[in-house]
């Protein structure tokens, strides 16, 4: 429908651009009166009811209450013959010439017409639907990047969890400082009283020793020859 | 020796992790394997040491004296605690971040509403098969027709086509 739309405005258009642009939706440069800012109600889908593809309907409506269903046709019927017999309309050799174009004009309308009617259609359709497509597209991208925009915000106040991570880390590392010092300074010192504990063992183990062998060597010191001598006679012997 | 100071605050690792954008997984993954190794080792060590046994090594010791001396010493001893020198820089990190994420958020909602603006264009449009070439024009001032610049039918480089 656009297309035949551009075939009708387009000397609209060409009157109405060098008045400027209006704010309102469409452009009212055939309007004389005074300017109403309602917006222009949707254009008619099909074209006006036609009889026989020429008369229109509202030719037999008018008529009806008057003289029934076949007062028209009467009506053209009485004005033909009158044309033709008052010879007002003569007939001749372009009446032939008419007729013969005249068929071939219907009988090719009622041929191709439908199928080029489609075919308009189609391209305009396609025009819509390109349009159709790149609107739909711009919104959800839009909606889209709405979503992450708000997704991200949320992402942001979750900086709070970092830091709280971080103290801890720092509190634990601390915690654990410390109680490695307690428990070096625990160890340092049970190992100084080890240390004389064994120590005192040491000391006492090696008097034990000494006095031992001091025994020792002083006994056998003090085993004289003259002793020995009996102890030692059974031996040999 | 005192027990333990500061009451470390629960960390939900998991609702951390949703929040976390792809881009930074791997400082976060890093951030929690330090965190999990630290934990571990305080909970490795026992928050007192053992006692020691004095009354052992009252007798066992024959030096005199000295265990008492000892004793004395060790009960008088404080641990100093370790100084805190980091949460300061923290509390600093805190508060640039606070202030980088005010900036980020108010340039996030400058933009919704920039979006919002473009998807109410988009919602109030009428639809195109009840528009007229002039009511595309003026929705879409890209569509419209440079008559002066190329006055002659089809008003665009043909290259445009």
């Amino acid at each position: 429908m656009l297309s035949r739309l551009v075939l009708v405005s387009a000397p609209v258009l060409k009157n109405g651009g060098s008045f400027g642009a209006c704010a309102v939706q469409a452009s009212r440069s055939l309007h004389t009166s005074e300017q109403k800012k309602a917006p222009v109600p949707p254009l008619p889908e099909k074209g006006g009811q036609t009889r026989h593809g020429i008369i229109p309907e509202e030719l037999f409506t008018l008529l009806y209450p008057k003289t029934g269903v076949t007062g028209p046709y009467m009506l053209g019927t009485g004005l033909l013959l009158y044309l033709l017999s008052k010879e007002i309309y003569v007939v001749n050799h372009e009446t032939i010439a008419a007729a013969s174009i005249g068929a071939v004009i219907i009988y090719g309308v009622k041929k191709f017409g439908p199928s080029v009617a489609a075919f308009a259609d189609k391209l305009n359709e396609e025009k819509v639907a390109k349009a159709q497509e790149v609107k739909d597209l711009a919104m959800t991208n839009l909606t889209q990047a709405i979503e992450e925009e708000k997704k991200e915000q949320w992402r942001v106040e979750g900086r709070q969890m970092l830091f709280d991570a971080k103290r801890n880390n720092v509190a634990m590392l601390l915690e654990t400082n410390y109680r490695e010092r307690i428990h070096m300074v625990t160890n340092e010192v049970k190992k100084r009283l080890d240390y004389q504990i064994e120590l005192q063992n040491l000391h006492r183990r090696m008097e034990q020793e000494h006095m031992v062998d001091w025994v020792e060597k002083n006994v056998i010191k003090s085993i004289t020859p003259q002793q020995a001598r009996p102890s030692l006679r059974p031996c040999t012997h | 020796m005192a027990g333990r100071r500061v009451a470390l605050k629960a960390i939900d690792w998991m609702a951390f992790a949703e929040r976390v954008p792809p881009n930074q997984r791997a400082m976060f993954n890093n951030l929690k394997t330090r965190s999990d190794a630290i934990a571990a080792k305080l909970a490795s060590l026992p928050e007192t040491p053992a006692p020691i046994n004095w009354a052992y090594y009252k007798t066992a010791v024959a030096k005199a004296g000295m265990v008492d001396d000892f004793e004395k010493k060790f009960a008088a001893l404080t641990i100093p605690v370790p100084a805190d020198t980091e949460t300061t820089k923290i509390d600093a990190q805190e508060q640039e971040a606070n202030k980088n994420a005010a900036d980020y958020v108010q340039a996030s909602k400058a933009r919704i509403t920039q979006y919002e603006a473009e998807l109410a264009k988009f919602q109030n449009m009428i639809p195109f098969d009840q528009m007229t070439i002039e009511d595309l024009n003026h929705t879409f001032p890209e569509t419209k027709l440079d008559k002066e610049k190329y006055p002659y039918w089809p008003h665009k480089p043909i290259a445009d086509l």
